[in-house]
């Protein structure tokens, strides 16, 4: 099966991230790529140059939105006039689905614009499960939440992050966006098995996943998605890959950007992983 | 997947459960302004330890600084993007005091950063201190920056045909300006300044190694002028441009954005004029040929 009911059973191959600095190169060029991830706060505008890009990548390539401040976890409902621009922004680009992480990130109408961790408790559970359940109900989209690295753990949490996962997916009925690089960074900093944790995801539920690289400080990992995959990332990729069969695979990376070829060239490297990319290319 | 059985919320010893309370005690922390060392502020402690495990490498404090300084590095490389120019006039310092003071009084309360900016003429305006002795030019140089950000990306309506000017009566025609034109009256020529401080970033970033450096100490300045600069500051091809005009082709575009009629409008901008309705009449075509060739015009806004 390539493809599950929450990435609307399309079967996408490996995209990259829609950036600036690749603007020209992909409107000159036009490179075949499979598909690009936008970023959809970068687009949720009235006018004016993103919106202008966006119409000419919409014109030659399937675009999938992910978004950075939805933040389903809030300890309150969703921003009403935020759904309405994302939902705008959904039918210009026919998104088939829609992604965001499950985190928090502002209070009190403070944004943090950070993807903060949950505590992994039973009344965050409720929370962030009704808030995406709006979401989805709202936009009439399947959405799929993808899972942050931390470097925090909180007292009050009463499960494990991956417990936390399952029984927000679960309420919410929601798809999954697997993050494989968060889970490694994740569990160098908080000390866990990564491997217990992919194993624990429902595959059935694992809309996309995002590849992308990190930095190593001394006494932390951060993720920077400033450098190409490291292999214990690649490691965990075909991991999960031969859990969740083909799915639509996205590099992610937003900070020292190299040339389009190179962030390219190093998402192609997932081809390796996925069952039958060979044939379906051909 | 196996089920986990739901037990009631469990609170250890000075462990709050409460989602909300936690996130609010959180967010509180974090944005506290970094020391001058760019470390989380000590007096953090006591939140991060209520509600943070620490590790066997990092305290509850030390986990707590990684997201307190993403918070104020993200924001403040985003303001120092947007308002690139207040830095060149201010110097790093004194902007980097300036960026700090601003943005814990004026957090971002938008999901995009894109508005970070929008209170930052008012705060100027009554935090004049933090700007001495270059108040005047400071302000200016915030009004054409944050104009630039709207201009960026503000709606576009669609343009009225010209054929509309010649067959309504000016005493009858009312035209509304594009959204994204802002106009603007300072007492600096900002647009020169902004120009030369593109020529010397350009000049930075292609001459490498000692242009870094260069570019950190790039100061620029421009003389208080002797009669005001009337700025329009637009989108062309969905570039952002900067436009000078006279005073009375200012007034004319204020006066037509408020509502009046065009007859009414151009009443407006030269009631105080010493030239010959002639010279009057050709002056106003020209300015209508070229702002219409921009696209500026369209229906006014239903009041």
């Amino acid at each position: 099966m390539p493809a599950n009911r929450f990435n609307a059973f399309t079967a996408y191959g490996v995209g990259i991230g829609l950036r600036i600095p690749h603007y020209d190169h992909i409107l000159g060029k036009k490179p075949a790529v499979d598909w690009f991830e936008i970023i959809s706060e970068n687009y949720m505008v009235d006018g004016g140059r993103p919106l202008a890009v966006l119409d000419q990548i919409l014109e030659q390539y399937r675009v999938v939105q992910h978004g950075v401040s939805m933040y389903f976890g809030n300890a309150a409902r969703p921003n009403r006039e935020h759904l309405k621009k994302l939902k705008a922004l959904t039918k210009r680009t026919q998104t088939p689905w829609l992604s965001d992480h499950l985190c928090w990130g502002s209070v009190d109408g403070r944004f943090t614009h950070d993807l903060l961790p949950m505590p992994y408790t039973w009344e965050a559970v409720e929370w962030t499960a009704r808030n995406i359940r709006e979401v989805q109900d709202f936009t009439g989209i399947p959405v799929a939440v993808e899972n942050v690295s931390s470097y925090v753990e909180f007292h009050a949490s009463e499960m494990t992050e991956w417990e936390f996962l399952n029984e927000v997916v679960e309420r919410a009925d929601c798809g999954i966006l697997l993050d494989v690089n968060n889970i490694y960074v994740s569990s160098k900093n908080h000390t866990f098995d990564p491997y217990v944790y992919l194993d624990a995801v429902p595959a059935h539920r694992v809309a996309q996943i995002h590849i992308a690289g990190h930095t190593k400080f001394k006494k932390y990992l951060l993720d920077t998605h400033d450098h190409p995959v490291l292999d214990p990332v690649w490691k965990m990729y075909a991991h999960a890959i031969a859990r969740t069969g083909r799915t639509a695979t996205l590099l992610e990376w937003d900070d020292h950007i190299p040339s389009f070829g190179e962030v390219h060239a190093e998402a192609l490297k997932a081809n390796n992983f996925l069952p039958h990319a060979k044939a379906l290319a051909a | 997947m196996q089920k986990l059985s739901r037990r009631k919320s469990s609170s250890r010893s000075g462990a709050a459960s409460g989602l909300a309370e936690l996130q609010r005690a959180i967010t509180g922390a974090l944005m506290k302004p970094l020391t001058a060392d760019e470390e989380i502020q000590p007096s953090n402690a006591a939140v991060a330890e209520r509600f943070i495990k620490p590790n066997d490498r990092l305290t509850a404090l030390e986990r707590l600084q990684i997201y307190s300084q993403q918070y104020w590095w993200r924001l403040l490389g985003a303001f120092g993007e947007d308002f690139s120019g207040l830095r060149a006039v201010l110097g790093e310092k004194k902007f980097d005091r300036l960026a700090t003071a601003y943005l814990e009084e004026h957090g971002s309360v938008s999901w995009t950063l894109r508005n970070l900016g929008s209170q930052l003429t008012a705060f100027l305006e009554k935090n004049p201190k933090l700007t001495e002795p270059s108040t005047a030019l400071a302000l200016d140089v915030a009004r054409v920056e944050w104009a630039r950000v709207l201009a960026f990306d503000e709606p576009a309506r669609k343009v009225v045909a010209p054929e509309k000017f010649a067959r309504t009566p000016a005493d009858r025609l009312r035209l509304g300006l594009q959204p994204y034109i802002v106009l603007l009256e300072l007492s600096h020529p900002v647009d020169e300044l902004m120009r030369r401080l593109k020529h010397t970033e350009f000049s930075a970033v292609s001459n490498a190694v000692a242009a870094s450096e260069n570019h950190k100490r790039a100061r620029v300045t421009v003389r208080r002028s002797r009669q005001p600069v009337f700025l329009a500051v637009h989108r062309l091809e969905n570039s952002v441009y900067f436009k000078r005009h006279d005073r009375e082709a200012h007034t004319l575009l204020l006066a037509l954005r408020d509502g009046a009629t065009l007859g009414a409008a151009c009443e407006t901008a030269f009631a105080d004029t010493t030239e010959a309705p002639e010279q009057c009449a050709t002056k106003i075509r020209e300015w209508f040929s070229r702002w219409a060739e921009f696209g500026w015009f369209c229906e006014p806004a239903r009041r």
